[in-house]
């Protein structure tokens, strides 16, 4: 899993790219901690790229969601692969998560 | 042994050797043109000096012959009209020097009045060795008119004369020196003559030889041999003759510059084409000491020298390469057991001993480092073994938290006439969070599959909380919705780890065939009809459990027909893997379930579609738990 953060104008733009499963899921937490510790307003991830998302990697996106909402700060998904989509719409996380 | 191929020792060997010998050729070119130089000025100054000697000896004679006739000069003069006295004068010369051997006192003619001819004459006879006194003037041997006589007497002094060959007189090679005689009034009256014999100057320097092969020559004032190692060459050739013959410009230079008087060496061409020296220096009568030695002859002692010096060096190049190749090969005989410890340790012996180094040099420090290198290996591989050994006990303390884990796992299914329920959970190797459950109250069947995010002991945990729950909940007897509600809320009391289980909880009324179901997050179940016809149970997904307190969950209902199966799976089926990454799939699984015989037993199902999962994977690794529920309705 690749992990690209570039910052403009207080906003967080993200770009994923590849598979995010429990081998690497301790590795992506490494990766979006900047995020975690960020005052960004706004965190934009796009997910062009993204493979696939086991259900420890939907943990993260919770964990990123909660401490993106403690701090009234916005999280958005964006192009998501339709069978990643079905991941997040299965488990009910687009209930929670913002994706558009 | 690896010495046996090409060694360092011979090829250090070798260059040294090659480096030696270009040095020692070197040095021996340029000494040896030194050396050639210096022995050649060596040589010249010694032959110089031989010349000198030779020279003083016959300037000597030839003084003292010049003294013992002007002795006499003095005597002819007061007593030149006494013929007897004359006879005298002459023997006393013969007598007086052994160098004379004939003297003659040669009178004008009829100085005597009436006495045409008068010379007597004293000479040692060749044969008998005795002194015989003649007078020596007559008709047929008219003195006034030979050289020894008209010569002097025109010069009006002394003079040496050519050599020659008396036939008349002494009958031998000489040379003889005429000295003009005068009255007190000056007039000339005859001349006073000394003979000497050239031979005895032959033998004289004929025994001077410095060189193997050189000769000592004398030439005339004219250049004609008076003294030649080839004998036919005296008073016959001159030396211009024999420069002239050897073609040598500086032959030619060296003859002219001895009959001008001068002194000095040169090299020049013999008439046998082969290189000399000469080394030339001039009498006061006009003569001249010449010295020839071959080149070959001066050089000999060097060319020697230069064939022990080479022979030497040869043996001592040679002595060089054998020394050096053993050094180097005692130097490098530890590199070669350094060698064999390597391979020994690439064998796997990493206690191989080391060839011990005694020099401070960079085979200590290579000793050192492959000591240490040793040291670090073993360190390592204790240190792995003890890993290794933790680690094993760490693996079979899962694999007991594993079992644990799924001895909670309800595995006595019901016994049913109208339902016919199976459950399998099939772990990856690492701990996961799958679970299943099911529990009978009254005709009621209550049954519940559930995936918990991540995996290791923390999901095994949540699931064995998960399913402590749903048996406290489940049998309350209250609807599906509330059951889930309950148990997301008791899972959300105090999860700050973020965990989540994905549910999918059913009520089936074994009388009815009413299903009362409600999802939480989870896959999509199949149902399949009596008919074979198999389809997704597209259920609303509400939220997997576990994240949001007071969820509001949604329950939904469906009526089997009897002979309906419902078929609950976790993502372990769909997400399987091949090697080539490609998963499983919904469609794969719609596509078995539709092939599946309608009527097989659960347990039959389950362990079939199991089978095809991992046929699917093709031995790649299962990476995630693998959980099958199958509940057969049957009605009454």
């Amino acid at each position: 899993m690749k992990v690209n953060i570039q910052e403009e104008n207080g906003k967080a733009l993200v770009k994923l790219e590849g598979r995010l499963d429990t081998t690497n899921a301790d590795q992506f937490m490494k990766d979006i901690k900047p995020l975690m510790d960020g005052t960004q307003q706004e965190i934009d991830v796009d997910c062009t790229d993204m493979e696939y998302t086991s259900s420890q990697g939907l943990r993260m996106f919770l964990m990123l969601q909660k401490n993106v909402s403690a701090r009234g700060a916005k999280l958005v998904l964006r192009n998501m692969k339709p069978h990643v989509k079905e991941v997040f719409d299965i488990t009910g996380f687009s209930h929670i998560i913002n994706i558009l | 042994m690896p010495l046996k191929r090409k060694s360092i020792a011979r090829r250090l060997g070798r260059y040294v050797l090659l480096l030696s010998a270009g040095i020692l050729v070197s040095v021996s070119v340029l000494l040896g043109f030194v050396s050639h130089r210096l022995i050649e000025r060596v040589s010249m100054e010694v032959a110089g000096k031989e010349v000198d000697l030779v020279i003083s000896d016959i300037e000597k004679m030839i003084s003292e012959v010049e003294r013992a006739v002007d002795n006499v000069d003095w005597f002819v003069q007061r007593n030149s009209h006494r013929q007897r006295f004359m006879y005298e004068a002459t023997r006393e010369l013969v007598l007086s020097n052994p160098s004379i051997i004939g003297s003659a006192v040669a009178f004008e003619p009829y100085y005597f009045k009436g006495t045409h001819w008068f010379a007597p004459y004293t000479y040692i006879d060749k044969e008998t060795e005795e002194i015989r006194t003649i007078q020596m003037g007559n008709s047929d041997y008219d003195y006034p008119a030979l050289d020894w006589y008209r010569v002097p007497r025109l010069y009006d002094k002394p003079v040496w004369s050519e050599p020659y060959f008396d036939e008349g007189g002494g009958d031998r090679q000489m040379a003889t020196y005429s000295l003009p005689l005068k009255d007190t009034t000056g007039t000339f009256f005859g001349i006073l003559t000394s003979d000497i014999s050239l031979s005895w100057l032959s033998t004289r320097l004929q025994s001077i030889a410095p060189y193997w092969d050189s000769h000592m020559m004398l030439i005339s004032a004219r250049g004609t041999f008076i003294v030649h190692p080839d004998r036919s060459l005296v008073l016959n050739a001159t030396i211009f003759d024999q420069a002239a013959k050897s073609g040598d410009e500086r032959a030619l230079e060296l003859a002219r510059n001895m009959v001008n008087g001068k002194r000095g060496s040169s090299r020049f061409r013999g008439t046998n084409n082969e290189d000399y020296y000469g080394i030339y220096g001039p009498l006061s009568n006009g003569w001249s000491v010449l010295l020839v030695t071959s080149y070959a002859s001066v050089f000999l002692n060097l060319y020697a020298y230069n064939l022990v010096l080479g022979i030497l060096m040869l043996l001592g190049l040679l002595a060089l390469y054998f020394g050096c190749r053993n050094v180097v090969r005692r130097q490098t005989m530890p590199i070669v057991e350094f060698s064999q410890a390597a391979m020994t340790m690439a064998k796997g012996n990493f206690k191989a001993r080391l060839p011990e180094v005694r020099t401070q040099d960079e085979l200590q420090t290579l000793n050192k480092s492959m000591a240490y290198m040793q040291q670090s290996i073993n360190e390592y591989i204790t240190e792995l073994k003890s890993t290794t050994a933790s680690n094993e006990r760490y693996e079979s303390e899962l694999n007991i938290a594993r079992n644990i884990q799924m001895s909670m796992l309800p595995q006595n299914f019901p016994v049913r006439e109208d339902c016919d329920l199976y459950a399998m959970v099939q772990p990856a190797k690492e701990v996961g969070g799958d679970l299943y459950d099911f529990i009978e109250v009254g005709d009621k069947l209550f049954f519940l599959v559930g995936d918990v995010s991540g995996k290791g002991v923390p999901a095994a945990l949540f699931m064995a909380i998960t399913r402590a729950a749903f048996r406290f909940i489940g049998a309350l007897g209250i609807s599906m919705s509330e059951v889930v509600e309950r148990v997301n809320n008791s899972l959300c009391d105090g999860n700050t780890s973020e965990m989540f289980v994905t549910l999918f909880a059913g009520c089936l009324n074994l009388t009815t065939g009413e299903l009362d179901y409600c999802n939480a997050g989870h896959n999509p179940i199949l149902v399949i009809q009596p008919d074979g016809s198999a389809s997704f149970l597209r259920a609303k997904p509400n939220l997997a459990a576990g994240l949001v307190e007071r969820f509001p969950y949604e329950e939904e209902h469906l009526r089997l027909a009897p002979g309906s199966r419902l078929l609950l799976y976790t993502d372990g089926v769909t997400e399987a893997e091949r090697p080539d990454k490609k998963q499983f799939g919904e469609q794969t699984l719609l596509s078995w379930a539709k092939k599946l015989n309608p009527g097989v037993s659960s347990n039959a199902a389950a362990l079939e579609l199991y089978s095809r999962v991992r046929h699917f994977a093709a031995g790649a690794e299962q990476n995630d738990d693998i959980t099958i529920m199958s509940v057969l309705y049957k009605a009454k």
